[in-house]
């Protein structure tokens, strides 16, 4: 799996821990990664994932249904599954203002419920760490 | 009168790159099952 996602694009370093199934993967400053081909790619060797969290800068935008997202990439933006954390920077939309976040792009359903991989990752804001 | 034109440009181009280069996924951690 370490070689898998080590050969995906955007990624410089992979780091596997078996005893606590944890996989930290250092991206490239490119921007090029994209966290659903990791996810992707994550099932395709036979593994499958739990959670996946990430750690993004980026600026808040609102797109022409009235959803915000954050936007990591100029073609790249996660839409916000809405909490407390999400509506606190709603109003940084459309403004320069980077924001430092912690949040959850996916995390496995419940019961026996195959996950659907068709649908866009939201990301659920953890933790805001900084604006600048 | 070229350079400045030119220091301009540069100038302009920094403040537009600059937010984009800013952005960007830092770190990726997962926590995964049926690893051997």
């Amino acid at each position: 799996m370490k070689q898998h996602l080590g050969r995906q694009s955007g990624v410089q370093k992979v780091e596997v821990s078996l005893i606590d199934g944890k996989v930290d993967v250092t991206p490239k400053e490119d921007g090029q990664i994209d966290p659903a081909q990791l996810l992707k790619a994550t099932y395709d060797s036979g593994v499958s994932v739990a959670e996946m969290d990430v750690t993004a800068r980026g600026k808040v935008v609102k797109d022409s249904s009235g959803n915000f997202a954050l936007q990591v990439s100029p073609n790249r933006s996660y839409q916000f599954a809405g909490n407390d954390l999400s509506q606190g920077l709603e109003s940084l939309a459309g403004s320069p203002t980077v924001v430092t976040l912690r949040g959850q792009l996916y995390k496995k359903p419940g019961g026996k419920k195959k996950p659907d991989n068709s649908q866009p990752l939201k990301l659920t804001i953890l933790e805001v760490q900084k604006k600048e | 009168m070229n350079i400045r034109k030119l220091n301009k440009l540069v100038l302009f181009g920094l403040m537009f790159a600059t937010p984009f280069v800013q952005a960007q996924i830092t770190h990726v951690d997962m926590r995964v099952e049926g690893m051997t």
